[in-house]
């Protein structure tokens, strides 16, 4: 029984949201020219998914993501695990860092396209530049706060500086580190839209762009809503994976 | 053990001239940054004999725990020297292990009893399988069978406690340094704790300082008790406890010696 609601909760709500949308787009509230019908798009969606024309823009812009938010990750722990570690990589780092972080992504964009041109690589240097900041940060936090007695347990059992990085300092981290990586992806999935758009480099996000250019708001919606679905399966993979690798720890009521 | 017994210590002098003691401290101060008028440690100086178990009580703020870092080597003395096995200890050194206090703390939360077991030997030129071997063992003399599986945060405090004992058995010391290692234990846990550590250093041949605020419990198990001052951290008194082996949580506890020893130093530590 609380399974049951456990699973229908959120569905509950999801279908409010549609209904909403159903009922607006029939009574006209909106032109169909802005605003097709829930069923229309879903419609479109199926059969992009049927025909096998929605796999270029799809696997296009999930690689591009995926690739872009692997190199933050591991830019980001690298980086993390050092100003955490030694105070001398902070001191070194931390100021051009903090000049760095503020700065909007998006104007990386035209930066990137000087050194890349309208490129993959681009896109790439974009995604990972904005998604690195959540897994730096809270890796930084994560090498920062090995516990003392742990460091201690390491000098007393003669650990050399790479088995300590490797045996305790990386997993004592890794809680922070993968919430890092989960904040990180979701910035990823938005940088690879936006740059297609800005770059036309082929994706799901430049198809949006296009839809709402020639006023196929079908098209449009159905690739939001497929925009939608990745985020909501890649975080639950994710969200597996941590369940997985943190399995350790104590289960949360 | 039982031949150490209290003899050694009325001999320390005369022991000491033949022997090398296990640890030997000669004027050992300790100083804390800004508090350079006030030290932790004030010129305390003992050696301990090989196979000896030695208690150290005292009040909080003695610089018990001072001491056990500064034999473990993990801290400097701003005077005097301290040795072991008659070389200066420079360092940390795996022949001397620490059992902590804040066994939740010390151990690692990811790794499985066993995993936990095992990180003494990697790096020590231990193979897979000599080492999945000495695991098995220690599991089995430490009573861990049934959570050899386990994480640390699914088991009772006591058994937290045996893991990191069974850590440092792992790393076969030759010295164990422990700080008030049954604490933070409930009372029937600790005198089962008690007995079963009596029992393995007997057995292993290992030299122990147990360090504790439970004047009792450093009766009960010490060969020989020093009792640290405070203000500054100095050695008050030391005494031979001169209980037979092997020792019992009854009849030791109600030996006349046992009272003596109990009243002798509960007027130190009230500072008389």
């Amino acid at each position: 029984m609380t399974y049951l609601r456990a699973a229908m909760l959120p569905l509950l709500f999801a279908v409010g949201v549609i209904a909403l949308w159903w009922l607006v787009a029939w009574f006209r509230l909106v032109s169909p020219v802005f605003l097709p019908s829930p069923e229309r798009t879903f419609d479109e969606l199926a059969v992009r998914f049927a025909d096998g024309s929605i796999w270029l823009p799809l696997s296009a812009t999930l690689e591009r993501m995926i690739v872009g938010w692997l190199l933050a990750s591991l830019a980001g722990v690298a980086l993390g695990a050092a100003i955490g570690l030694s105070p001398l990589a902070r001191d070194f780092l931390s100021p051009t860092l903090e000049f760095l972080r503020p700065l909007p992504a998006s104007a990386m964009i035209p930066v990137a396209i000087l050194f890349f041109g309208l490129s993959e690589g681009m896109a790439i240097f974009v995604i990972a530049f904005g998604s690195v900041w959540p897994v730096l940060m809270s890796s930084i936090f994560g090498f920062g706060h090995v516990r003392i007695r742990l460091r201690e347990v390491a000098i007393l059992l003669g650990m050399t500086k790479t088995r300590f990085l490797i045996k305790i300092a990386t997993p004592s981290a890794l809680p922070d580190i993968l919430a890092g990586m989960r904040s990180g992806l979701a910035i990823s999935l938005i940088l690879a839209v936006v740059t297609e758009m800005q770059a036309s480099l082929p994706g799901l996000g430049r198809d949006i762009f296009l839809a709402q250019r020639s006023f196929r708001s079908t098209e449009l919606y159905a690739g939001i809503v497929m925009l939608g679905l990745i985020g909501v399966l890649i975080n639950q993979g994710l969200h597996r994976a941590e369940t997985w690798l943190l399995r350790w720890r104590p289960q949360r009521q | 053990m039982t031949l150490i017994g209290g003899d050694v210590a009325d001999q320390s002098e005369g022991v000491a001239a033949t022997a090398t003691p296990a640890l030997r401290l000669r004027g050992v101060c300790a100083r804390f940054g800004a508090a350079v008028n006030r030290p932790v440690l004030d010129r305390v100086s003992f050696d301990v004999c090989p196979g000896e178990f030695l208690c150290i009580v005292g009040p909080s703020g003695c610089g018990k725990t001072t001491l056990l870092r500064l034999l473990a080597g993990l801290m400097k003395p701003s005077a005097g020297t301290l040795e072991f096995e008659g070389s200066a200890i420079r360092g940390p050194s795996r022949a001397r292990a620490i059992v902590f206090q804040d066994y939740a703390n010390a151990l690692l939360p990811w790794r499985t009893v066993e995993g936990n077991i095992a990180l003494a030997l990697e790096g020590a030129g231990v193979s897979r399988e000599g080492r999945a071997e000495r695991v098995c063992g220690l599991v089995k003399k430490m009573g861990l069978e049934t959570a050899a599986r386990q994480y640390p945060q699914q088991l009772s405090g006591g058994m937290q406690q045996r893991v990191q004992i069974a850590r440092c058995l792992a790393q076969q010391p030759r010295v164990m340094l422990m700080d008030e290692p049954f604490g933070a234990l409930d009372a029937i846990t600790r005198q089962i704790l008690q007995d079963e550590l009596l029992a393995l250093a007997a057995e292993q041949g290992v030299t122990v300082v147990f360090i504790t605020h439970d004047l009792e419990e450093a009766i009960y198990l010490g060969d020989r008790v020093i009792v640290l001052a405070a203000n500054p951290g100095r050695i008050a008194e030391t005494i031979d406890v001169r209980l037979p082996r092997p020792r019992n949580q009854l009849t030791t506890r109600e030996a006349p010696q046992f009272l003596a020893h109990r009243h002798r130093l509960f007027g130190l530590l009230q500072g008389h």
